[in-house]
């Protein structure tokens, strides 16, 4: 029986001599893309990825890795090959102006962010009806091209793990865990009155 | 007089979360994922805020102070079950805890929602979203590698049959069971027992696990009062450690 516990797994195993192969492909967990809305009301942003084997334990585990602190209203994941890409320009020229116009046949619902500055987060600009990322970005170009931004993303509603609205409450106590808050333990007052102290 | 079969009540939900919040909390930094082990640790901090709200609950009906109860008690006297003390092992011990006794924990908090002692009704409404996401990672977890590979498959079967017996357990009766139930508080363990078994099977029916006849099995109790394992006792030395030194610290 092969392990897949890490521990034995990832030991290199012994080869055969003479032998050049390439590196196993796909030995790690598949990434997804985390967007939090922190407060109701707010637009969603991109947090950042998990990795896990599929959608639903992406979600679980982007829950705690990046809702775990401060406030949040809802999250959502989906899968990194489901998140499509405009150019991304350098700040001169605006990422619309690099999307061509095309007719939508309208049939399924994209969510658009936008990356308004270099080394932000994507933010939440609004939901279109289209039939590709490409008719969904040339829609978007209609409906929520207002100043320069760099870069434009496309994800099918479909394709997204949403926090249903039973499972609102996952964050009711959240605000009460200030514990998980470094400043929560003003370590830089304990120090003070140490030093004070030790005068 | 007229409130012990309540603070039993409390004692043992309290300490069961205590425990096993700790034993969960010593996979911090070992998890099999960094993502799971964020996960479980986070799990393992609402387990302790949770004993925290009934020890507090239990405070404001006289008895000492959260921190000297917890703190301060032998084995002896803690009233959680077995199952929760065991030491850890590898982690499909732990899922298979987490799944067995969270999935008892989050029915018992729901009945509580309705229970007619108001402070604990108005506690496990609080405490909904936690063990909706406690439950919700477990059975994921349960179904995703209880049909994914041989090793998985294999691994969790022979964690669900030594934990079953203690599971069990859980489910240990009262003395005052007649009471507690009578006067609106808990409908009582054979009630939660029947609720656990439907949803276990519901969950390992979906996956490649068996799941043995539960009546052939003598389910592993004296936890409920005060009867514990070897393992008990060398947790609660190094969990008060820190108390022990110096009962005011402030961290």
């Amino acid at each position: 029986m092969k392990s897949l516990d890490p521990r034995v797994g990832r030991l290199p195993e012994i080869g055969e001599p003479g032998i050049i192969k390439p590196k196993v492909t796909l030995d790690q967990f598949g990434s997804f893309e985390v967007f939090v809305q922190p407060k109701e009301g707010r637009s969603f942003q991109h947090e950042g990825v998990v990795h896990a084997p599929n959608l639903e334990l992406a979600y679980i585990l982007a829950k705690e890795t990046f809702t775990r602190r401060n406030t949040c209203f809802s999250v959502y994941v989906v899968e990194t090959r489901d998140v499509f890409v405009s150019p991304l320009t350098d700040g001169t020229t605006n990422a619309y102006d690099l999307i061509s116009d095309v007719a939508s046949t309208g049939i399924l619902t994209y969510e658009i962010y936008h990356l308004a500055k270099r080394g932000k987060q994507h933010v939440h600009a609004g939901q279109v009806s289209a039939g590709s990322p490409e008719e969904a970005m040339s829609e978007a170009k209609k409906k929520f091209n207002s100043k320069t931004i760099y870069n434009v993303w496309a994800i099918e509603v479909a394709k997204i793990r949403m926090t249903s609205s039973e499972e609102m409450d996952y964050w009711t106590t959240l605000p009460e865990k200030k514990f998980r808050d470094a400043a929560d333990y003003k370590g830089g007052d304990k120090l003070k009155t140490f030093l004070e102290k030790s005068k | 007089m007229k409130d012990l079969p309540l603070k039993e009540l409390l004692y043992k939900m309290a300490d069961d979360l205590l425990i096993l919040g700790h034993r969960n909390s010593e996979w911090t930094g070992f998890g099999p994922l960094l993502e799971e082990d964020i996960a479980f640790s986070s799990m393992a901090q609402d387990k302790v805020g949770q004993s925290l709200a009934l020890y507090t609950i239990l405070h404001e009906l006289g008895e000492q102070a959260p921190d000297t109860v917890a703190f301060t008690r032998n084995a002896n006297q803690f009233h959680n079950c077995v199952l929760v003390e065991l030491p850890n092992q590898e982690y499909d011990f732990s899922l298979i805890r987490h799944f067995l006794f969270d999935t008892a924990d989050s029915l018992r908090w729901e009945s509580l929602t309705k229970s007619s002692y108001i402070p604990l009704a108005q506690l496990a409404s609080k405490v909904k979203g936690e063990l909706r996401y406690h439950t919700l990672h477990a059975n994921t977890w349960i179904k995703q590698l209880g049909s994914a590979t041989e090793e998985s498959i294999s691994r969790l079967q022979n964690s669900l049959n030594i934990e079953l017996p203690y599971a069990l357990g859980i489910f240990e009766e009262s003395i005052y069971e007649k009471e507690i139930i009578e006067s609106g508080v808990f409908p009582g363990e054979k009630i939660l027992k029947a609720k656990w078994e439907l949803k276990i099977t519901e969950v390992i029916s979906q996956t490649q696990l068996q799941l043995p006849n539960l009546d052939s099995i003598t389910p592993k109790i004296g936890g409920r009062i005060g009867k514990h394992s070897e393992h008990l006792q060398p947790m609660l030395d190094e969990m008060s450690e820190v108390f022990r030194i110096d009962p005011t610290a402030e961290w």
